[in-house]
């Protein structure tokens, strides 16, 4: 019914506004990296006192680290903030005026933003891995290319989480909560604190059977070709149903929290 | 059909209630009370394609809350409303395309885009098409003049700049139906002219139905032949500008700058009676009198022959007063017997 076209505009209109703000993504870029650099001191300082955990070398935990660095910087606070800030300041009833969907303008939203932070990204994961000059490189091109389909629905689902936490705003009146408990439970769950194969096997479990393993565990693994093949795709296949069960939980949660506001008055 | 047909429209909010201070606080986190607000209150109103209507009414009478049940981002308690054939709440995005939006406190323009990217990305939202964009562009350039600012983000734009803007924005998919929402709030009186003249040319050129809120009487007067009073969420009057005016408006004021000093203003109008002085400083002063009784050129006639007038000047019969008669419930509306309607 509705054309993309219109989308694609949202989508491209976003990569320019988000090249706007400039500043903003030095400040995030800063703290990834500062963030990733803790995580690395502290591997670091455990790894000095043994060659390896939980099957992991020190080599593999730097590998994973960049991954974990990766993910965080392709969608940073700025964007996932956006979708709470709207449901917060009201300007969701300037959205609700135009002839859009609300989750998938939302949605081209934070992937033009994502397409730019991911250039950005790229250019500091880089600069990142040369300065821990031996960082390993997928063992082959396969491993790359599963890692980029990986990569792309490590996105996907972590809009998901944001749109729903984003959808979460309409109820609580504050965004930086809701943030800040969204972002805790993924840094725990995606494994991008600890490797998830190093959590207890009942902690592990759990996170096997939510979606934020897709988000860090899944594609890093497939980087470093600890899921390859078949257990590579099944991973993916996980991954993909995630997208669409979190795309289907943010369509059902919208249509009922637009009626509860629209009917209560926000 | 109506352009607009609502039948007893209800809006009820649910509002938290907190009992005072930090014990009212601690009990609210625990157990919430809610008590409903009734903000419309059995709303009958029907607007008929091209009119443009005023709709008018103290702070919190309920204006915003039914623009916002008829473009489709509330949805009503009660009652029913169908907008050019749909049902806004309903059929959100295919409502979405035939209405046009300003709300003067808000905006709808990218914060950090351009003004021209702005519009060129409505122009995808609302597909429209290349000659009508072209069209629309040229003509609201001339208009409102857009290309004073349309290389500059919306954040760095005055607030008269930003509601030309904004007006533009909401026309550009020739929408049949608009709605204003305090358009001219906190502008100059050029911007709000150039406002209200762009408006009226929409409304009277394009055939657009105009419905707009304001507490600017002379938007009302410059745009709108019909007015919709409504307090406490209910319509108290339903009808056009000059009947109330006429009605209600009765005593009119003179003002008067001489060049001597007068002896004495109530010499002057000793022979007129009714009709009262006020002395505003040595050389000018300001005389009442009831339009029913007097003409102004009775009046004006009168004291130009006992004081060397240099100049005079009329207050219209000012809407003004009696919509804030109306709203401290000074008056009761009867249309039939307007004279007789006056109570203080």
């Amino acid at each position: 019914m509705t054309s993309a076209k219109k989308y694609f505009s949202l989508m491209k209109t976003s990569m320019q506004a988000s090249l706007s703000y400039r500043f903003n993504f030095f400040i995030n870029t800063i703290a990834g990296i500062v963030f990733i650099t803790a995580l690395f001191y502290i591997w670091k300082a455990i790894y000095a006192q043994r060659t390896e955990l939980g099957g992991m070398s020190w080599e593999d935990m730097k590998t994973y680290l960049l991954v974990v660095f990766i993910t965080n910087m392709l969608l940073t606070w700025y964007s996932e903030t956006a979708i709470s800030r709207r449901v917060i300041d009201g300007s969701v009833s300037m959205d609700l005026l135009k002839p859009l969907d609300f989750q998938k303008a939302r949605f081209s939203e934070t992937i033009g933003t994502s397409i730019i932070e991911g250039g950005i990204c790229a250019l500091v994961a880089a600069s990142w891995a040369t300065v821990f000059a031996d960082v390993n490189l997928p063992p082959n091109l396969l491993a790359s290319g599963l890692f980029l389909v990986s990569l792309a629905l490590s996105v996907l689902i972590k809009f998901g989480i944001i749109y729903l936490a984003g959808l979460v705003c309409f109820y609580t009146s504050s965004v930086l909560g809701v943030a800040w408990a969204r972002a805790a439970i993924t840094n725990l769950f995606s494994g991008a604190l600890v490797p998830l194969t190093l959590f207890p096997d009942w902690l592990e479990t759990i996170t096997r059977w939510l979606p934020f393993q897709g988000i860090v565990f899944i594609p890093a693994s497939i980087y470093m070709e600890r899921m390859s093949g078949l257990d590579a795709l099944w991973n993916i296949g996980i991954q993909f149903i995630w997208v669409i069960v979190l795309w289907l939980a943010g369509k059902a949660v919208w249509r009922w929290s637009v009626r509860q506001v629209t009917i209560h008055g926000g | 059909m109506s352009m607009i047909e609502t039948f007893s429209l209800n809006k009820t909010f649910r509002q938290a209630i907190k009992d005072p201070g930090l014990k009212g606080s601690i009990k609210h986190f625990f157990t919430q009370q809610y008590r409903d607000k009734t903000a419309v209150n059995g709303i009958d109103l029907k607007i008929e394609e091209g009119e443009s209507v005023a709709y008018v009414g103290p702070n919190g009478a309920g204006k915003s809350t039914t623009i916002k049940m008829l473009s489709g981002i509330l949805v009503p308690t009660s009652g029913t409303l169908r907008v050019n054939g749909l049902v806004p709440h309903e059929d959100r995005i295919r409502h979405a395309k035939q209405i046009g939006v300003v709300f003067g406190q808000r905006t709808q323009l990218w914060w950090d885009l351009p003004v021209r990217e702005s519009f060129s990305l409505l122009k995808d939202i609302y597909e429209i098409p290349d000659p009508l964009y072209k069209k629309n562009m040229d003509r609201f350039n001339d208009l409102l003049g857009l290309h004073e600012f349309s290389d500059l983000p919306a954040r760095k734009i005055s607030l008269g700049q930003r509601m030309r803007a904004d007006l533009a924005a909401a026309l550009l998919h020739n929408p049949p139906l608009v709605f204003l929402d305090e358009p001219t709030i906190g502008l100059d009186i050029a911007v709000k002219s150039r406002i209200r003249e762009f408006v009226k040319n929409i409304n009277q050129k394009e055939g657009s139905t105009i419905l707009l809120t304001t507490h600017d009487l002379e938007d009302i007067k410059d745009i709108c032949r019909r007015l919709v009073i409504i307090d406490k969420g209910r319509i108290i009057y339903d009808g056009t500008l000059e009947k109330i005016t006429d009605a209600f408006a009765q005593e009119r004021t003179l003002h008067f700058q001489v060049r001597e000093p007068v002896s004495s203003i109530s010499g002057i109008i000793a022979n007129l009676p009714g009709v009262t002085a006020d002395q505003v400083n040595e050389l000018s002063f300001s005389v009442k009198f009831n339009r029913f009784q007097y003409s102004a050129g009775e009046i004006a006639s009168k004291i130009i022959t006992s004081a060397d007038v240099i100049d005079f000047r009329i207050d219209e019969p000012s809407i003004d007063q009696i919509i804030r008669k109306l709203y401290n419930g000074e008056l009761i509306l009867q249309e039939e017997q307007p004279s007789e309607a006056i109570r203080s």
